[in-house]
């Protein structure tokens, strides 16, 4: 697999494509994306070769974000994906591009009440059919915090914030 | 009196409920099987019989404390799904850990993990009607509960880890204990060979049985031994190195067919693997401590997202954490290995004989609560 | 010195010591034997009680991590026969024993329910480990599915600890069931260990 290709093609389809370091967080790249673009991007993946490692839900303010997870079986490439879902608790399915999604959402649906638009059955999987509106990982007002805050604070320690960009230069010479 | 035709096809299935009480499915799993004689035609798998919350109580309690937990989820593979957990903490606040205290993980995960391979073993040939191979294999399998209960504590659910390293150090005993048994395992191939990998009806039940192939492991997420089974070298150990693990001289075993046979086989070749890398790590086992010196009581995780993954018995462990800055976790997602592996069944084993569903559930190796958490 | 070796390996018996720590508090046993049943079945039911205690056919029923602990004491090295208790039945209707070997949640609840109600009496119930005795680690605030001990549901005979219990603790659990069932301590004789053994 071609990675400088890959993350050039991760360009024209994702808002925002970021090498983070993996000794730090585990994983490799960082990417946001609107929600109307998820299939798009896991046409992409699949074509390149990635495997769905995780699909998982983080209930924050604005709204709910999702994320996938992918990783590759030559090379060491693991990519996380953010996308938010919309006012209606909506985001497009993946289950037909990757069909192991299909569970992964049905849990999120359970657990956070997140509608997988064009899901062929969305019907509660882990917990029982009377606990539909349960919704037990959603966050009550106390504790629900702000996208803000659950982003990684970038300026304070210097040399961590100079090893991303060396990443980047890197892929761009 | 004549039996009309029936005009639909549909009423000649029957539908038949297996589970959550079943000896062949490991716990409490349900399959709904829409029959056709002997033919299981579609397969609807219902989880969550064994769901206990995990994921919620993370949220509620100081990151270190989820740690018993942890063993609670895969309790055949705890130490592994132990150090998963440990690392990732380990990670996020930036503690460092001792060079003793890496082998001494890497030597209780393999020993652990030969350990599910030996009941796995065990259980499946019960499944398919093999009574004798499951009691030599609980017979060495306590042997390495023995081992590991002398230096944890418990025989099960390990909760050894701590962040920063482990809670005891090995002792000599415990050298010693592990290279005998290193060789009682050894001499008991040439009994498991020709007992029972040599066996003609267990080749009838297994071979071109469940077929996978990288194609569908990609677009279901499975790895582990059914992923290397159909060919494919990946093992988090290696693609991902984390731990002591790039010191050490090892294969990973692969199979071509991807059937139940090459998953039973790249598990069986695992065993051997496994007592190789444990053999390697006490001879270089460095002296030292076996904590790391500083471990603050309350352990700040600064604000971000971390990932770890290793490679569980079953297949790619991943913990995912969302921290906001404090010390409980904002939001932690387990990524388990069987819940991917599981998701095939009803793709793959549509239109299957209902023995052959039983031995094809039977290679994924499955612990029920990993998959409802 | 020979007369504490007699004592220590003296035949003991819980029945018999419970009887005698109890003599006192209890104000009188009740007779029913003046007016009991017109056939009088004591006998039989004895022998009947025997048997059924030196022959449980516990039920194959995993729910989690204390069910390999439970598959132990079946196996090799444990072995639960000697104890006649190791015919594990996969169907309830063929066993008189539920071991409830693991966390019952809400979805499981009912399953639980319609398996004991399918086993023919007499039956017992074991609760093995703390899942099942008390909800154990998921006794917490966050818990939103597990329920709280399988007593809930079903009545119990004999608790287990442990998260989970060694196999020890389950055949002293069915040793206790089956002192439970003929007011017998099995297998007689049974002697003291002695202290610091």
């Amino acid at each position: 697999m071609d990675v400088k290709n890959v993350v050039k093609q991760w360009k024209t389809i994702a808002a925002s494509v970021e090498a983070v370091d993996f000794a730090v967080t585990g994983y490799d790249y960082d990417l946001s994306v609107a929600g109307a673009k998820v299939p798009e991007l896991a046409n992409f993946m699949l074509k390149s070769g990635f495997y769905l490692v995780d699909l998982m839900a983080v209930h924050v303010t604005p709204s709910i974000e999702v994320v996938y997870q992918f990783a590759h079986v030559e090379t060491r490439c693991r990519v996380m994906i953010r996308a938010f879902v919309d006012a209606n608790n909506e985001i497009p399915t993946i289950s037909d591009i990757y069909q192991g999604a299909n569970w992964h959402e049905r849990e999120t649906r359970d657990f956070h009440g997140v509608v997988f638009v064009g899901h062929p059955n969305l019907e509660p999987l882990i917990l029982a059919e009377e606990d539909v509106d349960l919704k037990p990982l959603l966050k009550d007002e106390k504790s629900l915090k702000d996208v803000a805050a659950i982003r990684r604070q970038q300026p304070e320690p210097k040399p961590e914030a100079a090893k991303p960009e060396a990443v980047k230069s890197q892929e761009q010479s | 009196m004549n039996v009309e035709p029936l005009e639909d096809d549909r009423h000649h299935r029957f539908v038949l409920n297996m589970g959550p009480q079943h000896p062949s499915t490991h716990g409490v799993l349900r399959v709904l099987l829409e029959l056709e004689g002997e033919y299981a035609m579609h397969l609807h798998p219902v989880l969550g019989y064994g769901h206990r919350c995990h994921e919620k109580i993370a949220e509620h309690k100081p990151a270190k404390s989820f740690m018993p937990n942890t063993a609670r989820m895969d309790y055949l593979g705890a130490l592994i799904y132990n150090q998963g957990y440990a690392q990732l903490l380990e990670k996020a606040a930036g503690i460092e850990v001792p060079q003793r205290a890496e082998y001494i993980r890497v030597i209780t995960a393999e020993l652990n993990r030969i350990q599910s391979h030996l009941l796995w073993y065990g259980a499946y040939l019960l499944d398919l009607g093999a009574f004798t191979p499951i009691m030599f294999a609980f017979d060495d399998r306590e042997h390495i509960l023995d081992i590991l209960e002398d230096v944890t504590g418990s025989r099960l659910t390990y909760c050894y880890h701590r962040v920063g390293g482990v809670s005891k150090d090995i002792d000599d005993k415990f050298v010693s204990r592990t290279r005998a048994f290193i060789e009682r395992l050894r001499s008991r191939y040439t009994m498991y060979e020709d007992l029972v990998n040599g066996n003609v009806i267990l080749q009838k039940r297994l071979i071109d049985v469940g077929e996978l192939t990288p194609q569908i492991c990609a677009r279901y997420g499975v790895t582990g031994p059914l992923l290397r089974g159909t060919g494919v070298a990946y093992d988090i150990r290696r693609a991902e190195p984390y731990s002591v693990y790039p010191e050490f001289d090892f294969e990973i075993p692969t199979e071509t067919k991807g059937d139940c046979m090459a998953s039973f086989m790249v598990r069986y070749r695992e065993i051997e693997q496994s007592l190789r890398i444990i053999e390697q790590a006490l001879d270089k086992l460095p002296e030292g401590p076996s904590m790391a010196a500083k471990v603050p009581k309350k352990l700040k995780l600064p604000a971000g997202d971390y990932n770890s993954s290793v490679e569980a018995p079953r297949g790619e462990l991943s913990y995912y954490l969302v921290a906001d800055g404090s010390d409980v976790p904002y939001r932690l997602k387990v990524r388990t290995p069987s819940y991917s592996n599981l998701s095939t069944v009803p793709e793959t084993c549509s239109g299957m004989l209902l023995s052959d569903v039983v031995s094809a559930m039977g290679s994924l190796d499955l612990v029920i609560p990993e998959i409802d958490r | 010195m020979a007369e504490q070796k007699k004592s220590l390996l003296k035949v003991h018996s819980y029945t018999k010591e419970c009887e005698d720590r109890y003599e006192g508090a209890l104000p009188q046993r009740t007779k029913t034997s003046e007016e009991g049943p017109l056939l009088q079945m004591t006998l039989s039911d004895t022998i009947l009680d025997l048997c059924r205690a030196n022959s449980l056919w516990p039920m194959t029923f995993g729910l989690a991590c204390c069910a390999i602990e439970m598959m132990c004491c079946g196996m090799a090295r444990f072995d639960m026969a000697r104890y006649g208790a190791e015919v594990f039945r996969p169907s309830p209707r063929q066993s008189d024993l539920l071991i409830v070997a693991g966390t019952v949640n809400r979805k499981m609840a009912p399953a639980v329910v319609t398996l004991y109600e399918q086993m023919p009496a007499p039956r017992y119930v074991i609760a093995l480990g703390n899942c099942a005795v008390s909800g154990g680690p998921f006794a917490v605030e966050a818990n939103y599915d597990v329920v709280l001990g399988v007593d809930k549901l079903i009545p119990v005979d004999v608790y287990v600890p442990g998260c989970p219990p060694r196999p020890e603790a389950l055949i002293e659990g069915i040793l206790q069931l089956q002192e439970k069932i003929t007011n017998k301590r099995f297998p007689f004789p049974q002697n003291k260990m002695p202290e610091g053994a």
